[in-house]
């Protein structure tokens, strides 16, 4: 039995010049599971992504993996220690092979180039890029990028992903493929997801626990089922769109 | 079934396939031209191969890391200077430069561990200044890296007790650089810059230049990366300001500084500035358009055309066509390898095709 790992936000709050952008905003997350985060524009989503993996700067709170306070240290330990991210508009490196931007993943967290070499090898044979390992990012499909993207965090080994959006611009047929994709990634690899999306159809499909932000204030949290009920989540963010 | 299987390209020989046709070129060049015996054409063919090294080691970081750095010629000029006062006799340097610093005088140690300590003591000048620059990206980057050259131009041209200030400096004693000691500097350092950007400080380089907050968020320190970098490239440049200066004879601080910046640039910018094998066609092709260039000047100007800087002018407009239509050079962000010529032979078979 491999132990589960936790990934806990401690009241974290950031606030630029009056604005209060996370206000006193706590969550919890355990390996195995997806959490989805939602809210309006403007609700403090991605202030409260760039603050747990310290890309940003906390003001007060903590945002403790296995014990160890991600917030408080440089961005680019943030990995090293657990947690890897993709972005909202896909960022890769352009002018790498999508097999180097793999291993770039691995070796950026100190696995040895021999063993990142293997961990690309096996992440471009699951996620159906085999094909495309010595291509440039700009052949590929823009759903390939996502999936490449997601690969590049997995190649850390990590005990936590966020994803930022991963279902935004792609069509519908490339969505359930993406859902199909993450819904056996936690028993898979053995993590925990944090995903932020506009898709409901996802975000409702697949995740275990729902966060709702409004204001950079949680107004809501539980089971998906629940969280749609929430006359103050139909109101802030569902509105009429909710069934 | 064979559509999923991974071709596999990271093996040894595949690795090395790049730097020793790059090489197998460089040699057979070298060998031609000593068998031709004329001295005109090794000349030519020695200060390319010493362009080659500084063309590869401004490579390894501008081409690597997207920042401009102007500074190298700096430390080509710092190593051409300190590997020449290390190699020279004692009396040579009190003859040449009476003003120099008695310790210095004094120090004297055979030709190849002078352009090593050369190497040395540009990496320690770039340790020692470089780290508080790395922070800075784009534009500002090259500013500051502009600003740290002319610091480094006027020390250089300044100091008479360590470079005879503004004055020439003489090395004196026969040509130690000859066109072996250079064909094989440029070899060694081939591989040296193939290797570089396929290791795995390479790969991080790589990665800050292409997205610096994918590059975070995949745990890479960039100042870290870009500083370790910066100092392997500096002792680069200083071994390759050895090289050109016990080739040369003598020199003074304006040699390392805009028109060999402009000739460095031109090259890497030309040729690929991504790529080892664009460094190397590039100062293939910028040395023979510049001495072709060069020959063809005086006979202008005998025809009564004033045709003095024309080179220049050429050789700069030829970058700026370059930057507007391939801006990535000749090579983009490929390597010469067996793959590669294949790929582009069946992209031409393609294109006939397609026309048929």
């Amino acid at each position: 039995m491999e132990n589960k790992s936790f990934l806990e936000v401690k009241s974290i709050c950031k606030s630029f010049g009056s604005l209060k952008a996370v206000n006193d905003v706590s969550m919890r997350i355990e390996t195995g599971e997806i959490l989805g985060l939602i809210g309006p524009n403007g609700s403090g989503k991605s202030t409260f992504i760039n603050l747990i993996t310290a890309m940003l700067k906390k003001d007060s709170g903590s945002v403790m993996l296995d014990g160890v306070d991600l917030s408080s240290m440089p961005a680019h330990k943030v990995p090293k220690n657990g947690l890897a991210r993709t972005y909202q508009t896909v960022r890769l490196f352009k002018n790498l092979t999508c097999r180097e931007n793999l291993i770039i993943g691995a070796i950026g967290v100190g696995i040895s180039q021999k063993e990142a070499n293997k961990i690309a090898d096996e992440l471009l044979e699951e996620m159906g890029l085999a094909e495309k390992a010595d291509s440039f990012v700009e052949n590929l499909t823009f759903s390939e990028q996502r999936f490449l993207e997601i690969s590049r965090a997995l190649a850390c080994k990590p005990k936590f992903v966020l994803l930022d959006e991963p279902a935004a611009g792609l069509n519908e047929e490339e969505t359930q493929h993406m859902l199909d994709l993450l819904k056996e990634l936690p028993a898979k690899k053995h993590i925990g997801i944090l995903i932020v999306d506009h898709d409901m159809h996802l975000i409702m499909t697949l995740c275990d626990k729902l966060h709702v932000l409004n204001y950079g204030q949680t107004i809501a949290e539980g089971k998906p089922e629940v969280v749609r009920a929430n006359p103050e989540v139909v109101k802030a963010y569902l509105g009429s769109t909710a069934e | 079934m064979a559509k999923n299987r991974i071709k596999n390209n990271h093996g040894i020989s595949s690795k090395l396939s790049t730097p020793i046709m790059l090489s197998v070129i460089l040699v057979l060049v070298g060998y031609f031209i000593w068998w031709l015996n004329i001295p005109f054409v090794q000349d030519i063919y020695t200060s390319a191969a010493i362009t080659l090294v500084m063309v590869l080691g401004f490579q390894i970081f501008n081409g690597n890391s997207g920042i401009l750095s102007w500074s190298y010629v700096g430390f080509v000029g710092i190593g051409a200077f300190s590997s020449a006062i290390f190699s020279m006799t004692p009396q040579m340097k009190s003859m040449q430069m009476p003003e120099m610093y008695p310790f210095l005088v004094n120090i004297h140690v055979p030709f190849v561990v002078a352009l090593i300590l050369g190497a040395i003591v540009a990496a320690i000048i770039a340790a020692v200044v470089a780290w508080p620059m790395m922070k800075i990206s784009d534009d500002a980057g090259a500013i500051t890296q502009f600003a740290l050259l002319i610091v480094i131009h006027v020390i250089l041209a300044q100091w008479s007790k360590v470079t005879n200030g503004p004055r020439t400096f003489t090395l004196g004693g026969q040509t130690l650089t000859t066109i072996w000691v250079a064909m094989i500097s440029g070899v060694v350092v081939l591989f040296i810059a193939y290797f570089f950007k396929e290791s795995s400080l390479g790969l991080k380089l790589r990665a800050t230049r292409d997205d610096r907050y994918a590059a975070c968020s995949s745990g890479i320190d960039m100042v870290k990366t870009r500083y370790l970098s910066y100092i392997f490239s500096a002792a680069i440049g200083g071994f390759a300001g050895g090289l050109y200066s016990h080739y040369i004879l003598s020199i003074n601080a304006s040699a390392f500084y805009m028109t060999l910046l402009f000739n460095l640039l031109s090259m890497a910018v030309i040729g690929g500035k991504m790529s080892v094998s664009g460094a190397f066609f590039g100062t293939i092709l910028l040395t023979l358009a510049r001495q072709g260039l060069r020959q063809i000047e005086p006979v202008l100007t005998n025809m009564g055309v004033n045709a003095s800087g024309s080179t220049e002018i050429i050789v700069a407009v030829l970058m700026i066509v370059f930057l507007v239509f391939r801006a990535n050079g000749i090579m983009d962000r490929y390597e010469l390898s067996p793959s590669s010529l294949k790929s582009l032979f069946s992209r031409k078979k393609k294109a006939e095709k397609k026309s048929a």
